[in-house]
């Protein structure tokens, strides 16, 4: 006689690795001021502001399928938001970062309720309008000091050390909350929801998913995110301009990187992001040459391969990171 | 009398605007697809028309010429080559695909013709202008809003009463349905991209004798298009033309009161047609 047992677990032994490398490097990256040059410190700082937009944008387009080309309007509203509590309010930098979301996702809000009035493809480019109303508005502040910007000049009480140590915990906190935070919600109930809605939204709301409810709760937290990571890579450049808060350059990155590494996925953007960073210390010399090619990789992507690299990756191998869903395991067991 | 100018001017500004709008309306009308790259067609067909003009000594009516079939060629390849591939439910493909197409375009155009301004010289055209009571009237400018105008209502009719036309509303409507009345609506898209970016051609000509082009520009004339359509109305061609006049009139008297908020104005009034008239103005709905 035979006995069969079907086991339901979610982590893979390669879930285990990544899970346990991941967490491994980022407790890593607060003690870098201790080993690690400058310059190493401020890649990694880069690196994880790009880690942390493009998730969020991919929380955008991959979950709530909406595309944005106007996510540096929240990267700006961030970056502002901490110049301007450090300089009017006095606030310690360091505390003012969690409160820089606050204008990102004041500034969503209504954002959303006009924008979804656009249909699809429109949704993308009003997304663009607004950053660029943003970044017009914001040109014509005397109080941020207009087209010229903001220096944060705060920062001038701590020393170069005291700075690196305070951003690097900040950027190992920003990854946990972009990265983790998305993988925790998208292993809830709301995650659940969240990816019904993106494989079809109309069967999603069907079976009782609110869709509406849904884009307008991703929208505020990924501008949210999107603006906690502005406010770290502003105060790493000590300066923030209209002209670079709010460059459409920013959607750019959000939209290669994600799409190259793989879009709907959570490991798409780390992926993406690392590929990014990589050919952009090796070839970004190049210049234009070099966004030609970004840009045409992204146009091949999109017509050949919309799963992007860890799409490709997943047809060879079944090796996920951070699996959001469960598995079947058949054992038979028996004296047979 | 200053307010009246400026409401005059901005209605000039404004063709060049509706030349714009109509393009992208028709595509996103019949596909739902809009092309990101729309803006940087413009300014590539301007630049391509200032190096031939001055290549080749020809004046602006002969550069029209030609760019008005260079065109037409680079909508069809773009449509047989890239979208038709990816015109479906889903917003994503198209937009990410033209959104790559518009880098490269961008950086390729910087690569061949930096970063300078240029702008074709129209010759006496660009000076002349009309009196009318007090007011200076360019020719050109209502030469532009002229042809604007001309060009909407030829695709207002070539819509209503061609074969072409009635294939197109039909793929726009179902494309099922229309392919089984043996309508390829692959072809009927591309023809419908061929128009869109033919027109475009003329728009890239009136753009660079009346202002100048670099390679950057494009995103703007994009976004100028996109609100034109927004405010006039999707999916209506007379709404384009519309959107795109009123568009031009609050830039200028924007920029009237404050040199600084021109554009931004004509995002504002945009934000408000979104707010209170999301159907846009010229819609009976």
């Amino acid at each position: 006689m035979t006995a069969s047992t079907i086991l339901v677990h979610r982590h893979t032994l390669s879930s285990r690795i990544a899970i346990t490398v991941a967490l491994l490097l980022l407790a890593a990256i607060p003690t870098m001021p201790f080993w690690a040059s400058s310059g190493q410190i401020r890649l990694i700082i880069e690196l994880s502001c790009l880690i942390a937009i493009a998730q969020m944008w991919n929380l955008l387009a991959g979950y709530g399928g909406m595309v944005s080309v106007g996510q540096q309007a929240f990267i700006g509203a961030g970056g502002y938001s901490l110049f301007v509590l450090s300089v009017y309010a006095g606030l310690n930098p360091f505390w003012s970062v969690p409160l820089a979301m606050i204008l990102p996702a004041l500034l969503a809000a209504p954002s959303y309720l006009l924008l979804r009035k656009l249909d699809g493809p429109y949704f993308a480019i009003g997304t663009w309008v607004l950053a660029e109303v943003f970044r017009l508005v914001t040109g014509n502040l005397q109080v941020v000091n207009a087209g010229s910007g903001m220096t944060l000049r705060a920062m001038g009480q701590f020393t170069a050390h005291q700075r690196e140590i305070g951003l690097t915990i900040l950027c190992a906190l920003l990854l946990l909350i972009t990265v983790g935070g998305t993988f925790l919600m998208l292993r809830s109930r709301l995650g659940l929801a969240m990816t019904a809605m993106r494989d079809d939204p109309v069967s999603a709301a069907s079976q009782g998913v609110n869709v509406g409810r849904m884009r307008f709760g991703i929208y505020v937290v990924a501008a949210m995110g999107t603006g906690l990571a502005g406010a770290i890579y502003y105060m790493a450049q000590l300066r923030i301009s209209p002209s670079s808060g709010f460059d459409p350059y920013w959607s750019s990155i959000c939209i290669f990187i994600v799409m190259v590494g793989g879009i709907g996925r959570l490991e798409g953007p780390i992926v993406g992001a690392l590929l990014y960073f990589t050919a952009t210390r090796l070839f970004g010399h190049y210049g234009a040459s070099y966004m030609i090619v970004l840009g045409l990789l992204t146009l091949l992507i999109a017509l050949f391969s919309p799963g992007g690299l860890w799409g490709l990756f997943g047809k060879l191998r079944d090796w996920p990171w951070f699996p959001v869903g469960h598995r079947l395991e058949y054992r038979q067991r028996g004296d047979a | 009398m200053t307010w009246v100018d400026a409401v005059i001017q901005g209605l000039l500004l404004g063709g060049l605007y509706a030349q714009y709008a109509i393009g992208l309306s028709l595509m996103f009308g019949v596909m739902r697809i809009v092309n990101i790259a729309h803006g940087d067609l413009v300014i590539l067909l301007a630049l391509i028309g200032i190096s031939v003009s001055a290549a080749f000594g020809l004046g602006p009516g002969f550069i029209m010429l030609l760019m008005i079939p260079l065109g037409a060629l680079i909508g069809w390849g773009l449509q047989r080559g890239i979208l038709n591939h990816l015109v479906g439910n889903d917003p994503l493909p198209s937009l990410i695909a033209t959104f790559g197409l518009s880098l490269a375009l961008q950086n390729l155009m910087l690569t061949i013709w930096q970063a300078d301004t240029r702008s074709l010289d129209a010759g006496a055209l660009a000076i002349q202008s009309i009196d009318l009571g007090g007011i200076h009237v360019g020719v050109l400018p209502l030469g532009i809003v002229a042809v604007a105008a001309l060009l909407t209502w030829g695709l207002h009719v070539v819509l209503k009463t061609t074969r072409f036309g009635r294939a197109l509303r039909a793929s726009a409507a179902d494309k099922d349905a229309a392919t089984l009345s043996g309508i390829d609506t692959k072809i009927v898209y591309a023809k419908a991209t061929a128009i869109a970016v033919a027109i475009l051609g003329i728009a890239a000509v009136f753009q660079a004798a009346r202002t100048t082009v670099s390679p950057a520009d494009g995103g703007a004339q994009l976004i100028y298009a996109f609100e034109a359509v927004i405010i006039g109305g999707m999916g209506s061609i007379w709404g384009a033309f519309a959107g795109g006049l009123i568009l031009g009139v609050a830039q200028v008297v924007g920029s009237r009161i404050d040199p600084g908020w021109g554009i931004l104005a004509g995002h504002l009034v945009f934000l408000l047609v979104l707010a209170w008239r999301p159907q846009g103005i010229m819609s009976r709905r």
